[in-house]
């Protein structure tokens, strides 16, 4: 075809890259705490996730609530549920191995999606609001995935001052370095757990919530979020979280310069050989990132 | 949990239908079997065609039956999978004993159930098949006939109207799935057919949500029209993220998705202006149209989809030709199907000798309004299409 490529069309997708990597970052330091913490790779994230969009389309549909008022009450509502998740079911996995947790998780995902299919029908269902984008020099930004970025931003910057100076933030790292050393030094580690589950799905959910505003929401739009935040994770390291920022900027990078220079459909087969080519040369990103 | 009842009513029934001592031909009602996807991904759009199957046997009985016998339906429930349906055409025939073949829902189901049917030679008219290659394999297959338009027409209408507005260039994307790249495919034919330029091409991949990169390439060739071969999700969040980057084509036009009201709640005022491409809407002057519509309405509780009136004019088109050749021989309906001409609710029926449709026409619709409303071919049209389409920020 007669695309040229010109410099103003990379700085757009760079600027696109940017917006929705803040995304992958803010979702995918969910499941880097939870693995972080327990060893537990969640792969009912994605359809937490799912689960906070339908909480703020409800309250913005239902009650008028303005979609950005929603995002915190939809983190607060999936706090308790992965709190709930955590106490019931999560917590007898925590120390099993590994392909336990993925079948538990897994099998909580599909009750998740199906269950939300029974009650939101799989009708899409989108918010419309702040669909215009502003234009800055040849670039137009698009307010609502501006907005997300904002939030995603400043959610995750929260969530690592939270983790480095507060207390509760301590034992979460302590726990997440070695559970056994934290017991002893008086934490009490399944309460840790505990909010870590919930601070997991709240962050997916904190993602939702944004992501209703940007797209249409159905029951299954989980599941690509739960292999992007892993892609994400892995990509920066598991159980490493500033390098889950780190790798959710890259991911969306890499996925907006390869739908630019190449196809949109060769995108994802990029992001994956990005994720061979990170386990071939720095295998240990996977699973024994216990560094802070 | 309905549905398996009903399935284990039929299973009865037609289990003792099979006991008794009947000679299947020549008395008793005349049993058409089908398998349908009334549970699983096609569960909504294959319980609209059952409708319109249930619709086809109340109105033929009404009229006295077929060769003066009763019409009964058998359905079975493949759950959207082939390999069910395959093991449900196979009962059908073979313990069953069924008069007659109908077929299921989905080009998938249909090209997996069309084995079984050449197989046994029994005749299939098949609604909702909308692939080419199922009537266009090698060998080529005899018994299966075909109703609805082919997805390589979806966007010859846009690029049509775009031709004789003295349009030049076309962009076609499509997701990477066989109806959409067929449409795509047809999309590009039909632009060179009409001596329009093909200035961008892309495919992605299903459930894409962020299309900035393929957009930004989009906007930078300018075409006149867009032709984009979507599902509905990826249309909602194509039409979306064009407002966003002020991606504006004279034309923009989806094939499936935007004919759904829910595109319209979705995308509100942004619907705007967009073209799609339609099998049947309830508008179109086709004879007995209206009262099909009203009828369904009343019986069912719910409008028509495509889906419930290429369901309901498949299953006349097959009581026609049997009707023709005055017997349920296999044979001599496959020679009354390939000559029949046939003016049905849902549109003309004429077929090659593969059953492949000729005749029946794809509409395109503009939303206007809040409405959508008929603009393609000019003697279906109820209007004209508002052209070209105005900047986002007049919509």
């Amino acid at each position: 075809m007669n695309v040229v490529i010109t410099p103003e069309m990379v700085g757009q997708v760079v600027i696109s890259g940017i917006l929705s990597g803040a995304l992958y970052a803010m979702v995918a330091l969910g499941l880097a705490l939870i693995f972080g913490v327990m060893r537990v790779i969640n792969v009912a994230h994605g359809p937490l996730l799912m689960l906070g969009a339908y909480v703020t389309y409800f309250l913005f549909s239902g009650l008028g609530l303005n979609p950005y008022l929603t995002v915190p009450v939809s983190m607060a509502v999936m706090f308790v549920v992965g709190v709930i998740l955590q106490r019931t079911l999560v917590f007898r996995v925590v120390n099993a191995p590994e392909l336990s947790s993925l079948l538990l998780t897994f099998g909580i995902s599909i009750a998740l999606v199906n269950l939300a299919q029974l009650a939101f029908t799989s009708d899409l269902r989108a918010i419309e609001y702040l669909t215009r984008s502003f234009v800055v020099g040849p670039f137009a930004i698009s307010g609502s995935r501006f907005i997300a970025f904002l939030f995603a931003i400043a959610v995750t910057a929260l969530a690592f001052l939270f983790l480095q100076r507060t207390k509760l933030g301590k034992a979460i790292r302590a726990t997440s370095q070695s559970a056994e050393v934290a017991m002893v030094c008086g934490i009490d580690v399944s309460r840790v757990h505990m909010i870590t589950f919930g601070l997991g799905a709240a962050l997916a959910a904190g993602g939702g919530a944004l992501i209703a505003v940007v797209i249409a929401i159905q029951p299954e739009m989980g599941q690509v979020w739960t292999f992007k935040s892993f892609l994400v994770i892995v990509l920066g390291g598991a159980g490493n979280y500033p390098g889950a920022l780190l790798g959710g900027l890259l991911l969306g990078l890499v996925e907006q310069l390869a739908s630019l220079f190449l196809t949109t459909q060769l995108s994802e087969v990029v992001a994956y050989l990005l994720l061979v080519v990170v386990l071939l040369l720095r295998p240990s990103g996977l699973l024994s990132g216990r560094q802070t | 949990m309905r549905f398996s009842g009903l399935c284990a009513v039929l299973l009865a029934l037609s289990v003792a239908a099979a006991g008794a001592p009947v000679g299947a031909q020549g008395s008793g009602p005349i049993r058409l079997g089908a398998s349908l996807s009334l549970t699983g991904t096609y569960a909504k759009l294959g319980k609209n065609q059952h409708e319109g199957y249930k619709l086809c046997e109340k109105d033929l009985n009404a009229k006295g039956g077929l060769l003066g016998r009763k019409v009964e339906f058998v359905v079975y429930d493949d759950q959207s999978t082939p390999a069910t349906a395959v093991r449900l055409y196979e009962k059908l025939i073979t313990e069953d004993k069924v008069d007659g073949i109908m077929g299921p829902y989905s080009s998938p189901v249909t090209e997996a159930s069309a084995n079984v049917t050449e197989k046994y030679k029994k005749v299939m008219v098949s609604p909702l098949a909308a692939t080419t290659s199922i009537f266009k394999k090698e060998p080529r297959r005899k018994y299966i006939f075909m109703v609805i338009s082919p997805a390589e027409g979806y966007m010859e209408g846009l690029v049509d109207m775009g031709a004789k507005r003295g349009l030049k260039t076309v962009a076609v994307v499509n997701e990477d799935t066989l109806f959409s790249k067929a449409a795509a495919a047809g999309a590009v034919e039909s632009a060179k057919k009409k001596g329009l330029q093909v200035v961008f091409q892309e495919a992605y991949p299903k459930g894409n949500t962020d299309f900035s990169a393929l957009l930004t390439k989009l906007k930078s060739v300018n075409p006149d029209i867009l032709a984009a071969a979507t599902y509905f999700d990826d249309a909602v969040a194509l039409t979306r993220q064009m407002k966003e980057l002020n991606v504006n084509p004279k034309m923009y036009g989806v094939t499936v998705g935007g004919d759904l009201p829910e595109f319209y709640d979705t995308l509100k005022q942004n619907a705007e202006y967009i073209y799609g491409a339609t099998q049947w809407e309830h508008t179109l002057p086709y004879p007995g149209n209206q009262e099909f519509f009203e009828t369904y309405k009343r019986d069912f509780g719910h409008e028509p989809s495509y889906h419930s009136a290429a369901g309901y004019a498949g299953c006349l088109i097959y009581a026609e030709a049997v009707k023709r050749a005055g017997s349920l021989d296999a044979d001599k309906v496959r020679e009354q199907l390939l000559k029949l001409e046939m003016k049905t609710i849902f549109g003309d029926y004429k077929v090659d000798p593969d059953g492949f449709q000729l005749a029946h026409k794809m509409v395109m619709f503009q939303w206007q309004g809040e409405r959508k409303v008929t603009v393609w071919p000019d003697e279906l049209a109820q209007v004209k299409p508002r052209f070209p389409t105005p900047p986002w920020t007049q919509r």
